[in-house]
Order: C-alpha cells, then structure tokens, then sequence
C-alpha cells in the first residue's frame, strides 16, 4: 500500500529501548530513517520507554501539529494498552492534548504483512532445510501484566500452519510463560528445528537471554553484532539442529509497514 | 543531507535554533557549535576538540558529513561503556560533523542530547510543564508499582546516587519530590544544564523535567532491596 504525503504531519515512533543493550534502539533509528528519507512526513521523531527522549519529552519535539503514533511493539498488550496510552496521556484513537492532535495506531506485529516477514527470516536462516523435517518455533516474552501479549505470536503461529509452507510443526513459545522457549527441544517433533524471535530489536531478550535458554550460550553474554550469534547455524544441540534468527523487528520492510499502520488509521478513523 | 519535501511547512524549532546561533548560543552540553555562510551551514565537535576542529591537529577528526553519524558517536563513551543516558560526561572525542542544513543540525543534536532543544525552547516560552516524582512514581503500572512506597528519604537518597553516579548526568533536575518538597542539596540538584566556565547566554541547558526511567528503575531496585535485603537488585530491562 502506498501511502500519500503528509507535509502538515508528523510521525512517532514509540519503542522499548534499553538501559543495558545499546543494540536495542537500532532498528527503530533505522526505520525512522528509511522513512525521513522519503520525505513523506514533515518530521519523524522515535520516543523510547527506556531511552532517551521518554515519551514525555517526545512532546517537545514537534513543529507539526498532527503527530500519528506508531506503537513499534511486537504485540498489542502491556505497553501499547497501558504504557503508551499512559505516557503520551492518549484517551483514544485520536486525542488532542495542549493543541496538538495525536493519532494512535496499531502496533507493527499485528499487522498482516508480519506472517510473510516470518517465513521469509525462516528461509533465510536455514535455506536447506526440508519444511517436512522441520518445526518453526516463533518466540516471545510472554508477561503476567496482559493476556493479549502472546496473542500476536499465537496469532502469527495460526496464519502460518494454515499457510501451506509446509513446516511439520509451527509452535509458540515464550521466555517467561508456557510453553517455555528454555523446552524447545521437546516441543519440536523434528530433527530441524527453526526460531524466530518475535521482538522488534536483537537486544536484551533475543540476543541475549534467548540463546541461553536454547543452549546456544552457555551464559549471558555481552551485546555485541548480531553476526556472532546468527551466523553459527545451524547449532547442534540436544540431538537436534537448530537454527536461530535475528529479530523480525531488524526487517528493513518494517517501515513499510509502519506506513501501512497509519494508512490503514486514515481508513479506519478518518474517512 | 537529510531530503526534506519541499511543502514541509516551516520548521518552527529548527529556525528558532538558528536564531538562537545567530544571537551567540555555541554549546550544548560536551558539544561545541559553529555555524557558516549566515548560519546556513553548521559544524559539530567535542569542546574539547575545538582547537584541532579549528587548525592545527584538525586532520586527526573523523568527519563524518550529515547528521547519520550522530548515533553512533553519542552511543558509547570512550571507555566503551553503554551511554544510556546521552547527557552523561562522556561523550567521545575525535570527530567534527559538518551540517549542509539547520534541519540537519537539529537532527543531529536530537541524537546527541535528545528532545533537548525543544525543551529548552519550551522553557524559554514558559510552556516546559515538570513532573515532580511522585507524580512519576504515582503513575507507574506493573512491577513498577511497588516504587510508590520509598519514603522521602530514600528517593533523597537515590536522586544523588543516581543522578551523580559514576559518569554523571549533566541535565539540569526541574522537578522536586513534590510541589512542596525540593530536592535536598546536592551535586545532582544544583547542576545548571550547562557546562561550567560556559556563560549561561552562550549554551542551551540541558533540562531534565521529570525523572527518566532509568531513574524509577533505580527505584525498583532500591524498594525491592528494602523489602528483602539479601535479595539484592535486578537486573533493568
């Protein structure tokens, strides 16, 4: 979907961001330049929970006086529904706070196109690997504080073994709710075994934290390229081989589909 | 340089920061300012590079042209560690940026010392709303709730901790616990945003209007500390 100039608007890009992993805003610079780039925003500012500008200040950032808010999460749940909303003094799909009107979108994991993002990031971590002989794991958080938080990812897990690409099995797992990511060898029936990270950035969980409970590393390691980790698959481990791959947020395609995020807000609020 | 459309309105912030040049501004934070050709063209370095940016030794700077290298400048300090906080007293030497535009300066200073500028002209308008802490601390959700019950003490206690750590921050605190309980005095709470020896109409202060989040983190870690004392702190997200 192509989307029409904004000349008048501003676009915010809303992430978690991280105090221990500098790798973790990475991806949300990266989209908010592929968009700047192409000039069809007047601004495009980022605003992080745990980085800098807060949400709070993000306020303070703006010429423009309409300003479309792109949750980049992977999910809707916790921070698109509390934190966010909360932060920004949101009170609905369009709020106007202190002259300035603010549009709240969808996050980007729920949007359609993240299915075809998946199985593309699967293929390209294990090209040779026979989908018949194959289970794709997609993994996330998980958190007490909101049910709809693995939604996303059982969502995605639905859509693609209905998809016909052929994986013997399609599962969801999650770090800190059942079934657990750290049991992903006796989730997965097959001798291949494929994990895509459901998080935007390759930071504290997806870089760090996940490769330990797969086995991969023996303990917590340092933020450093996502190359060290990525490019040793497949890894065999637990009788199986398993291949792991970056985040699906590091997709460059993933501006697109903040894009779509806000056309498909005109359609949905605007018209 | 960074393609803007031609439609875009005029960028309100943007031009009032090359007025604020114009008018003698030439610092923020580490970071040392000067513009060219009327103050269309600008170029960035460490203050503490200004005679190399200037002349002799000046071939030792990495240039980096546009504002695309900002990023990864304010990112670690010299010593490798994580700037989390783009205000800390580390920023490393050895570049000059040179900027084709006034939006690629702001640009670029949004990266280094984020939403800095606008805060500061928001003050300077008398629009800059601050939070106090336990405004901040009230509205936390989740795991975060538990920050609520440090007592006026503790939070004291941590503003100094916290705020002068080990490479301190160097915003200027706005906020107070409460609209009726300062800061005690501190190093943290009496810093002025701007560097010291810098005359206060040459710099744009660096504001900090209410505590960031790495600061209610802290919190966390000090109200689960307090509840069971061998336990120890968390590791933050």
């Amino acid at each position: 979907m192509s989307i029409a100039p904004k000349p008048s608007s501003a676009l915010l890009i809303v992430g978690h961001g991280s105090t221990q992993n500098p790798d973790s805003s990475t991806p949300y610079f990266e989209h908010a330049e592929e968009i700047r780039r192409r000039g069809l925003f007047a601004e495009v500012h980022c605003c992080f929970w745990k980085e800098e500008p807060s949400m709070r200040e993000a306020f303070y950032l703006f010429d423009s006086d309409e300003i479309y808010v792109v949750p980049d999460f992977i999910s809707e749940g916790y921070f698109t529904q509390d934190v966010i909303p909360r932060e920004l003094q949101l009170s609905g799909p369009t709020t106007v706070l202190r002259g300035k009107t603010f549009h709240y979108c969808l996050p980007v994991g729920v949007h359609p196109s993240m299915t075809g993002l998946i199985l593309r990031r699967a293929r390209e971590v294990a090209p040779h690997a026979d989908p018949a002989a194959t289970t794709l794991i997609i993994t996330g958080h998980g958190t007490g504080f909101n049910a709809n938080s693995t939604k996303a990812i059982r969502d995605q897990v639905a859509l693609i073994a209905a998809s016909g690409a052929g994986y013997a099995a399609v599962l969801d797992a999650f770090m800190e709710e059942t079934p657990f990511i750290a049991d992903w060898d006796k989730l997965a029936p097959t001798p291949n075994v494929v994990v895509v990270p459901f998080f935007i950035s390759d930071g504290l969980h997806s870089y760090q934290d996940i490769p330990v409970l797969l086995g991969i590393e023996a303990e917590i390691g340092p933020a450093a390229s996502q190359r060290e980790v990525f490019r040793h698959n497949p890894h065999a481990l637990r009788g199986k081989s398993l291949f792991y791959s970056s985040a699906i947020g590091t997709e460059p395609l993933i501006a697109e589909v903040i894009l779509d995020l806000v056309s498909d807000f005109d359609i949905t609020h605007k018209h | 340089m960074t393609i803007f459309p031609k439609f875009v309105k005029s960028a309100i912030i943007s031009e009032k920061l090359r007025s604020a040049i114009a008018a003698g501004i030439h610092q923020i934070g580490e970071i040392e300012i000067r513009s060219f050709d009327s103050n269309s063209r600008f170029k960035l370095c460490h203050v503490a590079d200004v005679d190399g940016h200037e002349g002799s030794g000046g071939e030792d700077l990495t240039i980096y042209q546009g504002p695309g290298g900002a990023r990864e400048i304010a990112l670690e300090g010299a010593d490798g560690s994580n700037r989390f906080l783009k205000a800390q007293e580390n920023l490393r030497r050895g570049w000059v940026m040179l900027l084709d535009t006034v939006e690629d300066l702001r640009l670029a200073l949004d990266q280094f010392y984020p939403a800095c500028v606008g805060l500061w002209l928001a003050e300077q308008e008398g629009t800059l709303e601050v939070e106090h802490l336990r405004d901040k601390l009230r509205r936390q959700s989740g795991m975060y709730q538990r920050v609520r019950v440090l007592s006026d003490e503790a939070l004291q206690k941590l503003v100094g901790q916290t705020c002068s750590s080990v490479v301190p921050c160097a915003r200027r605190l706005m906020w107070q616990l409460d609209a009726n309980t300062p800061l005690l005095p501190s190093a943290a709470s009496c810093r002025s945003g701007i560097p010291d020896g810098t005359p206060a109409g040459e710099a744009i202060p660096l504001l900090c209007r209410e505590a960031c989040n790495h600061f209610v983190a802290e919190c966390l870690a000090a109200s689960k500390a307090a509840a069971s004392p061998a336990s120890g702190h968390s590791r933050p997200a």
